[in-house]
């Protein structure tokens, strides 16, 4: 759906964006992930057509999406910063959408105002943080995107507002086959939505994955030997981390889940366990020496 | 798909509405206040109170809807285009599923009506009003009406076009709003400052000349103002609105090359940063050349004002693309500034245009301008009046055009530049009508004594002379019917003459002694004794000053026993004190001060005169002008207690008293 070759984006001298290409498959949630100043807005406002790449190219349901009205009709971007037109309600703010976003579904913004329990003629600007940012949903979703991109959604919304937007947007998801971009620095807080994983780094993307693939690729094990490990034990596997705890051997090795377990099953050790892995320590040791950036997202 | 459109437009539309509809309706409001209440005012108070005359809608508080016009279309330009300037604001917009092209065309169309509505019922009521009303005061017609109309839309078009295509190019609506009026006074201020720094670089530019042709013209807002008095031509009209047009389309072009992240930037486009930086500060450079120049008038101020000025310029210019004022280390610039400047500069120091050197060749010349000011040189034959004395002229004679080519020549060897102001000083311009029709002109500020024996040779040739004194044109002055000679204080006496054969002898030896004059006696302070009035028989005067030189008159109306009616004599003199002003006090403190002026008679240190002779030659050679001369003389006369007072200049003071009070 989302199709980002080679883009690059200055400012002022300074290159947010270098070389970044991905791609975003229809009805996924890519997680985009990054620590502060990696670019991950300048990339995402790229992708709402907003920004203009300064070299590359960006396809959005096969277009370029720069000044590209008809696919960004399908398109909403929710940016970190909120805007709203200057003394508007909520009510005022949909009668813009509906004419602006052909999608507009009437009925759906009627039917959210159980889920989001705001006055529709209340003036936005005199709502909390946490309230207009779930009007700015509300809206987002009576428009009915195909695409919907999500700078930082899910800050200043409380745990339980926090679940219900997740679910409709899983809800959308899965219904309309909608294709959803979130962005956060936190791992934990998209980790339960995404299915891809793409993290940013200084302007580029150093990791991209789909969440299972990684899970699958990369495990703790925990393996003891009579007699201590052999020395060809460990040239044979790709190991990541390894820790010697006592007699037991832990390592963080990659490969094939039953490549991995025949293998050691050859050297007949005394203790040998699967053990589960979180998805940061996934990421902590997949990246290894970048490490500071990961770990600021994981935290 | 057209009523898709539609909804957008109106989407669009009613969001401006809401946020700046408010300028729509002050805008009506204070064209209301400016032209209908106005006439109801004068109205309802038509009985017993004065109002002017209206020939035109325009001349009701004019200066009024001038602010009118130059702010309005400022202020809905600004706010119309707020949301590209604010950083959320212009992501927003620039996410919706709406090109530039048509985002800037709603906004352009709401903002043309957000003018034209205004002045539309304005001018609706207006009419109704003029032709409701019976009013004397109002002159004009529903033409001119419409004509206000369509001015007043065509002018604040052009403030809100102009003030919305700066905007391009800034991302900060306070920029905007400068550089919307900073372009209105620009072509005129770069003019201006240009010229003025030209003239210090290169001798003999004729600055004022260029200066002459009605700058104020290129200035929109005193070109509005003056619609009261002038409607547009055609040719300002096409002109207007071309800008317009022009205007509407570099928006356009310039708004889709605009990133969305130039929001909350000072310069929209990273290209402008020099031409801004460098702009800047040669507008500022120029400007404290200007100011030096024309307080110091010399060349190590004008260099200090260029280097002051152009490093304030370009570090406000800095800190205003930064957006702070700690840019003290962004130098480097500023030398590269410098060294094309010196270059720019030293180039044209060093006339590598040939500039100073132009001078036509002899051959073919057609006539040759010679005088003080440059106004002349195009207007000579428009003036409106006949001057006296004409200093400023055209000389046609061969022996004068050579003169004038070899006082150029002079001036070419020379190279006078920023002459300290004295009273020696004498701006000459020169200018040559070529016989192919192409002019040149030359202005100089010069020192008059070193150059004396080329101004005498053109100004006391006959020609010269002719042009010079209206009385001695060859054509033009009609009979004379009455003669008065007046002096002034402190002797004060007047005599007229009326009979025609005396005032026949009197004007044939006027015109003997202007013939006669020397170059001194015309450049010269004058020092006269009063002046001479002749009255024509068609109603008209011709006035000129009786100077103290014209010996041959004062003979004559000595013969005529008309010398002691006319002017002060020794006879009427008792005796005079001479008194050494060492202090070099200014003559007016002196004479107020009453213990000064009793201690005089009795004091050793003073030259006291009574001889006849004497005191006339004091007369003679005293001027009154003056004020802080060395040697000061108090004539006490017959008739009166309280002295006349004057001086001498040091060149002109008689030799008994230098000897007597050395």
């Amino acid at each position: 759906m989302i199709d980002v070759r080679h883009v690059r984006k200055e400012f002022a001298d300074v290159e947010a964006v270098k070389d970044v290409s991905l791609h975003i498959q229809r009805g996924s949630i890519y997680g985009l992930l990054g620590s502060n100043g990696a670019g991950k807005t300048t990339l995402l406002k790229m992708m709402a057509g907003i920004y203009k790449q300064d070299s590359g190219e960006i396809f959005v349901g096969g277009e370029p999406i720069f000044e590209n009205t008809t696919m960004k009709q399908k398109l909403i971007f929710l940016p970190d910063a909120l805007y709203f037109f200057p003394q508007t309600t909520i009510w005022q703010m949909a009668q813009f959408y509906k004419d602006v976003y052909p999608s507009w579904n009437e009925e759906r913004f009627w039917r959210l105002q159980d889920v989001f329990p705001i006055d529709v003629h209340k003036k936005i600007h005199r709502m909390s943080k946490g309230m207009q940012r779930q009007a700015a949903f509300w809206l987002a979703f009576s428009a009915m995107p195909e695409v919907l991109i999500l700078d930082e959604p899910l800050d200043g919304l409380d745990a339980v507002m926090r679940q219900k937007v997740k679910n409709l947007l899983v809800q959308d998801v899965a219904e309309r086959n909608m294709t959803v971009v979130i962005s956060s620095h936190n791992l934990r807080e998209v980790e339960d939505l995404c299915d891809h994983i793409g993290i940013l780094h200084k302007g580029e993307i150093i990791v991209e994955k789909e969440l299972d693939d990684l899970k699958a690729d990369v495990h703790k094990i925990q393996v003891a030997f009579r007699g201590g490990v052999p020395t060809a034990f460990l040239t044979g596997l790709h190991v990541v981390y390894q820790e010697q705890r006592g007699s037991v051997l832990l390592c963080i090795v990659r490969g094939q889940k039953e490549r991995v377990e025949s293998y050691i099953h050859q050297f007949e050790p005394v203790i040998f366990d699967v053990l589960p892995l979180t998805l940061e320590e996934i990421f902590v040791y997949e990246m290894g020496g970048i490490g500071y950036a990961i770990e600021n997202i994981v935290v | 798909m057209p009523s898709k459109i539609l909804s957008y437009n109106r989407s669009i539309f009613v969001q401006n509405l809401r946020n700046v509809g408010w300028i729509g309706i002050v805008h009506l409001l204070v064209l209301l206040a400016v032209i209908p209440l106005r006439i109801v005012m004068a109205y309802t108070n038509r009985k017993w109170n004065y109002s002017p005359n209206w020939n035109n809608v325009f001349e009701i508080s004019h200066v009024f809807q001038g602010m009118v016009v130059f702010t309005i279309p400022v202020l809905l330009a600004i706010f119309l285009f707020r949301y590209m300037q604010v950083k959320r604001s212009a992501d927003y917009m620039h996410s919706l599923p709406l090109r530039r092209e048509s985002l800037f065309f709603q906004h352009m169309v709401f903002g043309i009506l957000m003018l034209i509505v205004p002045i539309a019922f304005t001018a609706l009521l207006t009419a109704v009003l003029c032709n409701m009303l019976p009013l004397d005061n109002i002159l004009f017609s529903t033409a001119d009406v419409i004509r206000w109309t369509a001015e007043m839309f065509l002018m604040e078009l052009f403030v809100f076009s102009a003030s919305v295509w700066v905007g391009m190019f800034t991302g900060i609506s306070v920029l905007q709003g400068a550089f919307a009026y900073i372009l209105f006074l620009f072509p005129a201020g770069i003019s201006v400052l240009v010229l003025m720094n030209m003239k210090y670089l290169l001798s003999g530019f004729a600055a004022d000349y260029y200066l002459s042709a009605n700058l104020e013209r290129i200035v929109p807002f005193f070109r509005f103002i003056e619609l009261a008095q002038r409607s547009l031509t055609i040719q300002e009209i096409i002109s207007y609105a071309a800008f317009i047009v022009l205007c509407c389309g570099l928006s356009i072009w310039l708004y889709k090359k605009r990133h969305s992240e130039a929001a909350n930037q000072a310069l929209a486009f990273s290209v402008l940063q020099p031409v801004f930086l460098f702009g800047v500060a040669f507008c500022f450079m120029l400007l404290g050349g200007l100011y030096f120049g024309e307080t110091q008038r010399s060349i190590g101020w004008i260099l200090f004002g260029y280097v002051a000025f152009s490093l304030i310029g370009f570090y406000v210019a800095e800190a205003i693309i930064e957006k702070t004022w700690r840019v003290f280390h962004k130098w480097k610039g500023y030398v590269a500034f410098v060294a094309v400047m010196l270059i720019v500069g030293g180039l044209l120091h060093l006339d590598v245009t040939g500039y100073e050197k132009r001078q036509p060749a002899l051959g073919d010349i057609q006539r040759v301008y010679f005088g003080e000011s440059v106004y002349g040189f195009e207007q000579q034959d428009k003036r409106g009046y006949v001057a006296y004395v004409q200093p400023d002229q055209f000389l046609q004679t061969k022996s004068n055009i050579k003169n004038v080519y070899l006082f150029h020549r002079q001036l070419i060897e020379d190279r006078p530049m920023m002459v300290v102001p004295s009273t020696d000083t004498r701006q000459v311009v020169i200018g040559y009508e070529l016989k192919n029709g192409e002019k040149l002109i030359r202005t100089y500020s010069i020192p008059f004594q070193p150059y004396k024996h080329f101004y005498q040779s053109i100004m006391e040739s006959t020609e010269y002379k002719k042009n010079y004194y209206l009385l001695l044109h060859d054509r033009g002055v009609s009979p004379i019917r009455q003669v008065t000679i007046r002096t002034r204080y402190p002797f004060e006496k007047t005599v007229v003459i009326a009979d025609s054969k005396q005032i026949e002898a009197f004007v044939s030896v006027l015109k003997t002694e202007l013939e006669r004059e020397t170059v001194d006696e015309m450049m010269g302070p004058t020092n006269e004794w009063g002046s001479i009035e002749l009255l024509q028989s068609d109603g008209d005067q011709i006035q000129l000053s009786w100077k103290k030189s014209y010996s041959q008159l004062e003979i004559w109306l000595n013969q005529q026993g008309l010398l002691s009616k006319a002017r002060v004599t020794a006879d009427d003199i008792q005796y005079a004190i001479i008194v050494k002003n060492e202090e070099r006090k200014p003559l007016h403190e002196l004479t107020s001060d009453s213990q000064f002026q009793q201690q005089l008679p009795t004091r050793t240190d003073v030259l006291r005169i009574t001889d006849k002779k004497q005191l006339e030659e004091c007369l003679q050679k005293t001027t009154p002008s003056k004020d802080t001369s060395l040697y000061i003389i108090a004539f006490y006369r017959t008739d009166q207690s309280a002295p006349a007072w004057s001086v001498f200049e040091e060149n002109h003071l008689p030799s008994f008293i230098r000897n007597q009070l050395p």
